[in-house]
């Protein structure tokens, strides 16, 4: 690994107001991380080994920077921060490590294409920004123009614009907004990352250049209310940027609050037995556990089951915090094959997800284990389109 | 002694065909040492073949092959030099061109000379487009031939040898060939599969490679791949198929994520069958490929592994 | 140690269409963005990386007709110490001799240990203009390098050749390498770097006043048309959805005993 030695000053200036002294090393971290012992990864001995490099006690050797390498493995569920019981919030030591290591070059090379493709073409894939809307074409949909007002702005996110598969939780949450009556608008090729990973994987520039883009975007359209079908997008538009008055809903809340006014037609039975993976950042980032599974309950004909770990307890599917990009880590098995197996388990026909990378990574999941023919994974949008739709 | 590859004789067909057009001589020089034998088996590609045998030049070296070449052209005053477009034809073409002030055009498919004026094609942008190729008016014309893409015929004649004699080489000890390394014994052996399944780019990261190990199991192939792939260390230089690894020559080539830029195309082309798939409908693959399919790999290779399984159980 | 590192500016082609312009000469690059040739990305590791082996400096030169500010800044932030510039609209029109001619012109007068360059360009693979310029500059060269070790004033290099062959080239310093892909990992170069690379040096040298020669400045070659290859063999193309396109896949392969 080149760039090995010590920190310098800007560097412990980006560890400098972590809680890392706050740390027991009891190990609750550990234990709930998702990759602990699938991988190398250890947010406890990360914790400590930052501890010392940053107080530069004489009686520890310098680390080499190949010691902390396996950051990149991390997920970004959220779990340590949830389960540790002194707020050292091992997940922005992480995050920090991330940004040292970043700024000196050391990324996965695969991550740092991803990131260069954001850079260039406002997604990583590096796909033309003028394919953005080829999901929407010939769905007759409003997008935005010079001069428009937005009153409520379906941000869809890269992942959902360029996947051919998440293209279908686009298409059938505009069926829905379409079918309840809900005026909105997309930014179609304006659209550009959110940039929730970008954050997570410590580029710090990047992810300004993006918030200053976006928000500019949402001013000049004065957006007033902001809803994604992504719970990364969700996330860190509500959390990290600073949109003043603007709402940021998520999706499962949007449609949780149309089934309150009544303005949601199920006309479809859906004799189906559905389980209901929460998303990391819908659930554990950000608490929202009620709406999705009020969806699923109101669709005449749906028995919601729930999964063993479920809730705060949740499975990661292990494809968050850069993960989607990253080569192999070296697991013994992912996560997301767990989390099918408990689905099967319990009898599920359906695991709902709000995500599209969990749709992405426990799908993935089903066709390795070979269950295609037990569980189908679609989008809590694609299971209420299912259940509006004449056919 | 070596011996004389595959590209010299692409160069040499060539060369026929432009002297054949302009009535003119073809004339092949070999460099090395104890290359009679060699000049012999040359003499019916052309019609004279000169012949350099100096125990100075019993490897390639690009200093002391440019002070050959120097001194035989300011003798002979050939127009058009022909060099084939391989590594040591790299080595010595531009270097060439700069001391003869003449006019250089590389990786070259087709030459002609057509009154007065010098031209050739070749491709752009990784072969997306070709390009005609005007060369300035000049004594010499040097141009590297794109080898792999002609076949040879031997002259039913054969022409005149003549062995130069008397170069005076100038010591060049500030560059030194120490050794060729041969490529090392192989785990696989690509090259006499049957059924190749090759990955490009287009797999976008190494933890998808199940996805080809499974295509390759399903199909009873062995898995290859092209450049990037190699550079990215998602698999090792044995499996490379293209200008820098493998030429092959299997029944059915298929090639999943591959963009088909010719460094790469250059090791397949011959197939027999070659179905190619990628999400580019304008990728320079489609150019040699039988069959072609636009679309996400990732939503076709799954349901083509299920749909192969399918036949094969139903077979049993 | 010194090292000058050439890098090129090229148009990013693999998601595009390519469409040739009204005079047929060019093609319509005014959408497409660019970014660091992947041959001269691989050039800068290897020099960085000799760079914090040995210490020294890294000198990034590159000629563009157009602007190359984001390719400069990515040097820079990569480990490049300085960048020498040279643009002008003209060079659009220049062959690769007249561009090693400018490059020469830029560097003869430098302090030089090592002059890496990238083996090829991805937009046209003339691979001429590294050679070019070590035979102008009068220094040894290498090209298709895929290892390096530096020791006494020499360099020993791994040279790739074709079907899997190698061969390893002495030559002494001063030189110039032509560097092949693979032969290391290219770094990360992040936005914050790219934003602290602006303080440092970036040389602008106008290309009026260089004092070429219209002689050094003509071309050997010229674009006479660019052409649409047409396909030599009927690629037959499968259409449809997955389900259907894979079905014909196997029907094909069926069809021709491949599914035994």
């Amino acid at each position: 690994m080149r760039a090995e030695g010590l920190f310098g000053k800007e560097e412990l200036e980006i560890l400098k107001n972590l809680n890392f002294n706050l740390c027991l090393q009891c190990g609750k971290c550990a234990a709930s991380c998702p990759m602990f012992l699938r991988t190398e990864l250890n947010p406890r001995t990360l914790v400590r080994k930052t501890l010392y490099f940053t107080s530069q006690l004489t009686l520890y050797p310098p680390f080499s920077i190949s010691e902390i390498n396996n950051v990149w493995t991390c997920t970004t569920c959220n779990n340590c921060i949830i389960y540790c019981p002194r707020d050292v919030k091992p997940l922005n030591i992480i995050l920090g490590l991330r940004a040292i290591l970043l700024e000196r070059g050391n990324v996965p090379s695969t991550i740092g294409e991803a990131l260069e493709n954001i850079y260039k073409f406002g997604n990583p894939f590096g796909i033309s920004s003028l394919k953005r809307a080829e999901w929407a074409r010939g769905l007759n949909i409003k997008k935005a123009s010079r001069g428009s007002k937005i009153d409520l702005l379906y941000f869809v996110g890269c992942i959902t614009s360029y996947d051919n598969r998440a293209q279908s939780i686009a298409r059938s949450m505009v069926a829905i907004l379409k079918n309840s009556e809900v005026d909105f608008s997309i930014l179609g090729e304006n659209e550009n990352c959110c940039g929730n990973e970008v954050y997570y994987l410590g580029e710090r520039g990047l992810f300004e250049t993006i918030i200053e883009k976006n928000i500019e975007r949402f001013q000049q359209y004065e957006v007033s209310k902001i809803v994604a079908t992504c719970p990364h997008c969700f996330n860190v538009l509500k959390n990290k940027y600073k949109v003043g008055d603007i709402e940021i809903l998520h999706h499962t809340q949007l449609l949780s609050d149309l089934i309150d006014k009544g303005m949601m037609n199920f006309s479809q039975r859906l004799n189906k037995k559905i389980a209901f993976h929460d998303p990391c950042y819908l659930g554990k980032h950000n608490n929202i556990f009620e709406e999705p599974r009020k969806i699923l309950e109101s669709i005449p004909g749906v028995t919601l089951l729930e999964l063993e770990h479920s809730r705060r307890n949740s499975l990661c599917c292990g494809c968050g915090g850069g993960r989607m990009w990253y080569k192999d880590a070296g697991e013994i098995s992912r996560p997301s094959e767990d989390r099918v197996k408990e689905a099967v388990d319990i009898g599920a026909e359906i695991l709902a997800v709000a995500c599209p990378l969990c749709l992405s990574e426990l799908e993935d999941a089903v066709k390795k284990i070979g269950y295609e023919s037990k569980l189908q994974v679609l989008d809590i949008a694609e299971v209420v389109h299912k259940s509006i739709s004449a056919s | 002694m070596g011996e004389l590859r595959n590209a010299t004789f692409d160069v040499l067909t060539k060369g026929r065909e432009l002297a054949q057009k302009n009535n003119a001589r073809l004339t092949a020089i070999i460099i090395g040492h104890n290359i009679g034998p060699l000049g012999e088996e040359l003499a019916y590609y052309a019609d004279e073949v000169l012949v350099y045998d100096d125990y100075k030049v019993k490897e390639f070296h690009s200093e002391y092959y440019r002070q050959v070449l120097l001194q035989i052209i300011l003798d002979r005053k050939p127009e058009v030099i022909l060099i084939p477009h391989t590594s040591y034809g790299l080595e010595l073409a531009p270097s060439l061109a700069v001391e003869l002030n003449a006019p250089i055009v590389t990786d070259v498919l087709e030459i002609s000379f057509e009154n007065g004026i010098f031209t050739a094609i070749r491709e752009y942008f990784g072969g997306k487009l070709k390009a005609k190729i005007v060369l300035r008016e000049s004594p010499h014309y040097i141009v590297t031939i794109r080898t792999g893409v002609s076949k040879s015929e031997k002259n039913e004649s054969k022409g005149q040898i003549t062995k130069i004699q008397n170069l005076y080489l100038v010591d060049m000890s500030y560059k030194r060939v120490i050794k060729l390394i041969k490529p090392p014994p192989e785990t696989v052996n690509i090259t006499s599969a049957d059924i190749i399944v090759a990955v490009g780019r287009g797999i976008g990261d190494v933890k998808n490679l199940p996805l080809i190990e499974e295509l390759s199991s399903v199909i009873g192939g062995v898995i290859a791949c092209s450049r990037p792939v190699v550079d990215m260390k998602w698999l090792p230089k044995e499996r490379l198929v293209g200008l820098s690894g493998k030429i092959v020559k299997p029944k059915l080539y298929l090639a999943i994520g591959i963009s088909g830029q010719f460094y790469h195309v250059y090791g397949m082309m011959n197939s027999e069958l070659i179905v190619a798939m990628n999400k580019d409908p304008n990728a320079p693959i489609f150019n040699v490929a039988d069959y072609g399919i636009v679309g996400d790999l990732f939503e076709i290779l799954p349901q083509l592994i299920n749909k192969i399984k399918e036949f094969k159980g139903r077979l049993k | 140690m010194n090292i000058i590192v050439c890098v090129k500016s090229v148009p990013i082609t693999t998601e595009a269409e390519l469409v040739i312009d009204r005079t047929g000469k060019a093609v319509i690059l005014e959408d497409t963005p660019f970014d660091i040739n992947e041959w001269d990305e691989y050039a800068l590791e290897e020099a960085v990386r000799l760079k914090e082996k040995f210490g020294g400096e890294i000198t990034v030169v590159t000629v563009s007709p157009r602007d190359v500010k984001e390719v400069i800044l990515k040097c820079l932030a990569k480990g490049a110490d300085r960048a020498i510039k040279i643009v002008d609209r003209s060079i659009a029109e220049y062959d690769a001799y007249t561009i090693a001619r400018i490059l020469h012109t830029a560097i003869k007068n430098m302090r030089y240990d090592l002059i890496l360059c990238g083996a090829q360009a991805s937009d046209d693979g003339y691979a001429l203009v590294g050679v070019m310029l070590a035979s102008l500059l009068r220094i040894p060269y290498v090209t298709m390098v895929k290892g390096l070790e530096l020791a006494n004033g020499y360099v020993i290099t791994v040279r790739e050749l074709e079907e899997g062959f190698e061969e390893i080239v002495e030559v002494k310093l001063p030189a110039l390498l032509t560097i092949q892909t693979g032969i290391n990992e290219p770094r990360y170069a992040s936005i914050m770097a790219m934003r602290r690379a602006r303080q440092k040096e970036i040389i602008s040298l106008d290309l009026k006043s260089m004092n070429l020669t219209e002689s050094d400045l003509g071309n050997w070659i010229e674009i006479q048309e660019f052409l649409i290859p047409e396909r030599k063999k009927k690629c037959i193309m499968l259409c449809g959805d997955a389900n259907e396109v894979t079905t014909k896949v196997v029907e094909i392969l069926k069809q021709r005993g491949f599914l035994k």
